[in-house]
């Protein structure tokens, strides 16, 4: 095997960074202590934690390598993906997020089940189990490409180092590590991002005559390249019309519908407004500098080649930008930092895909299997058991997705696979109380046969190609995916019309016309809507009922606070970002002002600090 | 550079991309789900336009940059 990357130094860096994070990750695992600690967290985190914890799930390692090739090829059209997901955020913040909170569902397939029946979520489960196993596995592949290229150890061999890497902190630490590396990660990937860029102009402010980057930049792309959105139709590998129902829609909805990885970082968050702010935040702000983080590379790569002869190869393959820009403009060290920002990609993509595997293999075939018996401590066994075996099963897969063409490829088809019908399934079942059980199981089967044929027989599709140029061999890519959603939601509407839903069946809270009622039923009693103040209180151990708080009269007065009522309480340090909370029920108060009673188990559950003040803010 | 390569993907992504938009507006503000009467959600829904007409404008910008450089 032929070394034909990078430095020593560049590969203790990587080797530094590895070390760092899993003992980052491991340290955080002391806050797992039951199955909901492992799987969302406690749900208990502040907005700004699960955003920058989000940053780094939505950039996979083979992010970089893909935008930045497309970014050389075609320009700044290379950030149309990332800057399309707003349209269905009012569905998102004030329909399905509520759901998924309030209801405390474990998972995707559960939804399934309690809005159609088992047999749905049998097969939800599956089809969602294939798409994140397979994911890993596309992640693995990817960073192993690059890693063994510099560490000249075979492709398997990587693979399974990278695997059992992430495993370490994973195993121990559930959703809080998850969290808690991501966030670090988060800020390497953007730090690393933006470093490259600020290299990159600068290395044309040194070689052209331009005083400005910026300006050297824009003056050497030419004007198609400047343009944000793909020409409509053409080219059949990169357009807009066909980028735009694969992602803008089908990957829109299943990323922000369907990702379980990400489901579990919004019910991690303290309360449902606190989800809102953290997923409005991610698509207005964190994700605009996303597409720049993972394409300015390409960007630069196409001006040094516009303006600076012989500083890249002639016969530069876009797909190898990413790595000789990188090469090109950072000095040794800071080349393995770039390497270790794609680690830290893969790493932390994984490890939250991961955790959500074991999770709907706990909540959705464990769990209904055992009907539910054994102890938190088993499951909580079993979830790191299961993490195991998600990796090993991922690992197993690389070879199957090696063999295709390009990882691309590889991760378009199982896109475009699993998906659809998942979309149609969920976003029907929320947005339409009529849509029966027989209907979405025809959805998932009869539709998933109608896409195969769609990839067998490229005519059905040309009537939804909007004149894309059929390539023969390869078919209609992004465009397909048009056609999956029109067969997958003809066959549910279809089904649904000829079908009687189960009379007996009920459906409260599981649709967007009862989002209204959540919070009496998540509160189990009317809900106190009044503004109350937050108030900072010191904590005092008491017996009390499980769950409940007991707070002074007028610490109740200022939260406008009545008993029943729920009570969120934290560490008062706000850079916690919640890690130290609970949830908790005001009981009846107490004549003590600025003191709350909390019991043992409640302090350990919070992990407060003897002699720290708390804050306690009402939630409802 | 013909409309193809610049209006016509901005119209159809906030055309089609629009009534997704307008839709799940509408569905969540007459299902209760959205309450206007809520100050909390009063804010959302300045928010949820803002989003709309932040990503419109950006695009639209950089359409009308990259026609005047030609």
């Amino acid at each position: 095997m032929e070394n034909i990357l990078g430095t020593n130094l560049d590969r203790i860096v990587i080797l530094a960074y590895f070390a760092i994070v899993m003992g980052f990750g491991a340290y955080f695992g002391k806050y797992s202590k039951t199955t909901s600690d492992y799987f969302f967290g406690g749900r208990r985190f502040a907005w700004w934690l699960i955003t920058i914890s989000i940053v780094a799930t939505g950039i996979g390692s083979h992010s970089f390598v893909k935008y930045s090739t497309k970014a050389y090829q075609y320009g700044f059209s290379s950030t149309m993906t990332y800057m399309n997901d707003w349209f269905f955020m009012p569905l998102f913040l004030f329909g399905w997020l509520p759901i998924i909170y309030y209801l405390r569902l474990g998972s995707i397939p559960e939804y399934f089940e309690r809005r159609f029946s088992r047999e749905a979520r049998y097969i939800a489960t599956f089809m969602i189990l294939m798409y994140m196993i397979g994911y890993i596995a596309i992640q693995f592949l990817t960073l192993a490409t690059a890693l063994y290229k510099i560490y000249g150890i075979p492709l398997m061999l990587t693979v399974i180092l990278i695997a059992i890497a992430t495993t370490i902190y994973m195993h121990f630490g559930g959703q809080t590590s998850v969290i808690f590396t991501d966030l670090i990660q988060g800020f390497i990937l953007i730090f690393a991002g933006l470093l490259l860029f600020y290299l990159g102009l600068n290395f044309l402010v040194d070689n052209t005559s331009y005083s400005s980057g910026l300006k050297a930049l824009w003056e050497n792309l030419s004007p198609a390249e400047k343009l944000p959105l793909a020409n409509f139709n053409s080219p059949p590998d990169f357009n807009f019309v066909g980028i735009f129902w694969q992602d803008g829609i089908a990957g829109s909805i299943g990323f922000l519908f369907l990702n379980q990885g990400l489901i579990m970082r919004f019910m991690a968050a303290r309360s449902v407004n606190e989800g809102r702010k953290a997923a409005a935040f991610n698509v207005l702000v964190i994700l605009p500098v996303s597409a720049i983080v993972v394409s300015n590379a390409g960007w630069i790569g196409k001006a040094i080649a516009n303006s600076i002869p012989g500083a890249l190869p002639v016969d530069l393959a876009p797909n190898d930008v990413f790595v000789s820009v990188a090469n090109l403009i950072t000095s040794p060290g800071v080349f393995g930092f770039i390497i270790a920002a794609l680690c830290a990609a893969l790493m932390s993509t994984s490890d939250t895909l991961v955790n959500a595997s074991s999770s709907v293999i706990i909540n959705d075939i464990y769990r209904p299997l055992t009907k539910n018996k054994a102890s938190d401590e088993e499951q909580l066994k079993l979830a790191r058991l299961a993490s195991v075996l998600v990796k090993i099963i991922a690992v197993c897969l690389v070879p199957f997705f090696n063999s295709f063409d390009s990882i691309y490829e590889a991760h378009g088809w199982f896109h475009s696979t699993f998906t659809p019908p998942l979309v149609v399934g969920v976003f029907l079942g929320i947005f339409w109380r009529r849509f029966t059980s027989a209907a979405v199981i025809a959805t998932f089967v009869v539709g998933a046969f109608l896409m195969i044929l769609g990839q067998m027989y490229p005519s059905l599709v040309s009537p939804f190609s909007h004149g894309i140029e059929f390539r023969p061999g390869r078919g209609y890519s992004y465009i397909g995916a048009l056609y999956n959603l029109v067969v997958c939601a003809g066959v549910g509407v279809i089904v649904t019309l000829f079908t009687k839903p189960n009379p007996n069946k009920n459906l409260t809270g599981l649709t967007v016309f009862d989002v209204h009622k959540l919070k009496n039923i998540f509160k189990g009693s009317d809900v106190n809507e009044l503004t109350g103040k937050p108030v900072i209180v010191n904590y005092k151990i008491k017996d009390l009922k499980e769950d409940m708080v007991s707070f002074s009269e007028d610490d109740m007065k200022i939260a406008n606070a009545n008993k029943g009522d729920l009570v969120y309480i934290q560490d008062s340090r706000w850079w916690l970002g919640g890690l130290k909370s609970i949830h908790a029920t005001y009981d009846t108060p107490h004549k003590e002002s600025g003191i709350v009673y909390i019991s043992q188990k409640q302090c350990d559950s919070g992990m407060f600090i003897d002699g720290l003040p708390l804050k306690s803010e009402k939630e409802m | 550079m013909s409309f193809y390569q610049t209006w016509l993907p901005f119209i159809y992504l906030y055309g089609i991309g629009g009534v997704s938009f307008l839709f799940g507006t509408f569905l969540i503000f007459r299902t209760g789900a959205l309450n206007v009467n809520d100050p909390v959600h009063k804010k959302w829904v300045w928010v949820l336009f803002y989003g709309y007409f932040f990503y419109a404008f950006i695009h639209a910008l950089f359409i009308y940059l990259a026609i005047e450089s030609v």
